[in-house]
């Protein structure tokens, strides 16, 4: 259960620059929950991911993680219970390192680096049977430089390093936006998969109004650094692409939507 | 998605050829620098240099290529190191003791700059400068105040064993070895130590720290998103690499005979030659094969620069001039290699 009370972030205070990217969010995520946020560049959305995973901090209210004040733990120790995907897929894994050490970095997650030897029998099968889920073939490519993967492969990578240890809560941050659209489609059906089968909570940021209500079971809309639209249940089960289109369209604010959010 | 991708360089026999490939260039490497030292009438005492500085090329290495940035605490851990090593070899102490204490030394220099860069978020390059400018007094007060500590007539790692090597050394191969012989204890005593330096950092890159601090350097997003503190990670790494560094300057200091507290003046630009060197001449692709390509490095830096030495017969004056001319050449002719390389394309109508 992740829970955001009364949040507000602000960059480049009392200056002209000043940006408030969020302003008194309040949000309660209950357990296996599977949130999609939508809302136009500047709205919040990856803030709010930032502020969730620590990276940065806020200027006023506070974060709880299963009952766990977070607010102030610093952005590696909250990684131990939380997973990330990011948009850009050079971020997630580390060229130079093959699979198997990428995985093996992941595998640390939560413990102490130590002198140990990196990959162990045992570990290596894990990550095998991890990679063989996906359907991708990248079990038998584990001494690859993932610098050598293309950017489809090293997302799919990237979302076993962040659920291998079962996170309590796992946040993907556009993370098909940089994709071809098989690939993407291809990474959305693995996200998909692995939700259900760790029985994830998750929440993923689109900008795809299709995603948004294909995937998961509630939609939140941001505006300005607010929660303008918080659909669920029976209303989320009803919503179309185009109730969202009409809905951004509502707001006064003069956000713009971008092309590809009409369209995709 | 992966049709398109053949695992052609992944199996265990693409590995296995391409390390075979490296053993291949290396010792035909050899072959060419030894071919070229007795033609060009170079002594073996370059070799013997050159892996006395081998490990503050594994130094720049680390920082350079793995941690990501060019860090010049490498220009006061060598000094300090070997002022350290020099003070107590004179008090005393054995020599190997002394390295270890180099190493100590080296790595506080290197932790220095980690905690500058990790307090202040000045970055590496700023933070080192701020800590050689502050090694140099430190340098003087570990050396009591003078600038130079010999060490004529006390027992350092070479002198230990010189006498009994050279008798030895004459009785099996004749008197005309007897010149030769402390450059060949030089390079058999440094050798080992170069060697096993090198075999116990190759198992530690591969343990989950040695990963860390290597994805560290690459991708610091990446780290702590999977629960790493990545500040430690530069941390531990820095302290490596200038540890080393430390127990480099011990060596050349016990090779010398002298501490000198300018003996780390340049020896960034050395270990940034030694890197590309080795990069060049090898072609290395694993952490390993770049750890070796590092030490190469240094030595073909070393031999070719005596060569200059000879060829021109220059006085030693010359010698910081001249070791800025081979680092030019070796960071400026991968360079050219490629501008030529392209314009030949253009000029060729773009046809390959």
């Amino acid at each position: 259960m992740l829970e955001l009370e009364r949040v507000s972030v602000t960059f480049n205070a009392e200056t002209a620059n000043e940006v408030r990217a969020l302003r008194d969010i309040s949000l309660s995520v209950p357990d296996g929950q599977f949130i999609t946020v939508i809302g136009s560049n500047g709205a919040g959305k990856s803030t709010l991911f930032n502020v969730i995973s620590g990276a940065v901090e806020v200027d006023r209210g506070h974060i709880h993680l299963d009952g766990q004040d977070i607010t102030y733990q610093p952005e590696h120790r909250r990684s131990h219970d939380i997973g990330r995907v990011f948009q850009d897929p050079r971020l997630g894994t580390c060229p130079g390192l093959t699979i198997r050490e990428n995985l093996s970095l992941a595998a640390i997650h939560g413990r102490q680096a130590g002198l140990r030897r990196d990959v162990k029998q045992a570990q290596e099968a894990w990550f095998i049977e991890q990679l063989e889920q996906q359907h991708l073939g990248l079990e038998q490519r584990l001494d690859a430089d993932v610098a050598l993967l293309s950017g489809g492969q090293r997302q799919a990578i990237t979302l076993v390093m962040a659920t291998l240890i079962k996170p309590k809560l796992l946040l993907l941050d556009e993370h098909t936006a940089a994709l071809d659209p098989n690939a993407a489609e291809q990474v959305i059906a693995l996200t998909q998969a692995q939700a259900q089968a760790h029985d994830l909570t998750v929440i993923m940021i689109t900008h795809s109004m299709q995603q948004a209500c294909l995937l998961g079971d509630r939609v939140i809309m941001m505006n300005d650094g607010q929660i303008v639209f918080d659909f669920s249940g029976e209303e989320r089960k009803n919503l179309t692409p185009a109730d969202l289109i009409a809905r951004f369209h509502s707001l006064d604010s003069g956000a713009e939507l971008a092309d590809r959010q009409l369209l995709g | 998605m992966t049709a398109t991708t053949a695992a052609s360089e992944t199996s265990s026999e693409g590995r296995f050829s391409a390390t075979r490939a490296f053993l291949v260039r290396g010792i035909v490497l050899a072959i060419v620098i030894a071919g070229f030292m007795s033609l060009g009438n170079v002594n073996i005492g370059a070799i013997g240099q050159g892996l006395g500085y081998a490990l503050a090329g594994v130094c720049v290495f680390l920082t350079f290529r793995v941690l990501g940035f060019v860090d010049l605490t490498v220009d006061g851990a060598f000094p300090i190191g070997g002022a350290v090593c020099a003070v107590l070899i004179v008090s005393g102490v054995r020599a190997e003791i002394a390295i270890l204490a180099a190493f100590a030394a080296g790595a506080g220099t290197g932790l220095a700059t980690a905690l500058i860069d990790i307090i202040f978020k000045i970055e590496g390059l700023l933070a080192s400068i701020i800590v050689i400018t502050a090694a140099y007094t430190v340098n003087l007060h570990i050396m009591g105040g003078r600038s130079n500590i010999p060490l004529l007539g006390e027992e350092t790692l070479i002198s230990r064993h010189s006498k009994e090597f050279r008798t030895w050394l004459v009785e099996q191969f004749g008197d005309q070895m007897r010149r030769q012989s402390t450059n060949l204890l030089e390079i058999a005593i440094f050798g080992a130590i170069v060697i096993i330096v090198l075999i116990l950092l190759y198992l530690f890159m591969r343990t989950e720290i040695g990963l860390a601090i290597r994805a560290s350097g690459k991708n610091p997003q990446m780290v702590r998103a999977t629960g790493l503190n990545h500040n430690v990670m530069i941390a531990i790494g820095l302290m490596l690499a200038n540890g080393l560094a430390g127990v480099a300057g011990s060596m050349v200091v016990q090779q010398f005979g002298f501490a000198d507290v300018s003996l780390g003046f340049g020896l960034i630009v050395r270990g940034l030659a030694a890197v590309i060197i080795g990069e060049v001449l090898m072609r290395p692709r694993s952490v390993g094969q770049l750890l070796v390509a590092a030490t190469v490095g240094m030595l073909v830096f070393d031999i070719s620069r005596a060569w200059i030495f000879s060829a021109l017969d220059l006085p030693t004056t010359d010698i910081q001039f001249v070791s800025a001319l081979v680092v030019l050449a070796a960071l400026g002719a991968p360079r050219l290699y490629d501008r030529w390389k392209t314009y030949r394309q253009r000029h060729s109508g773009g046809a390959q």
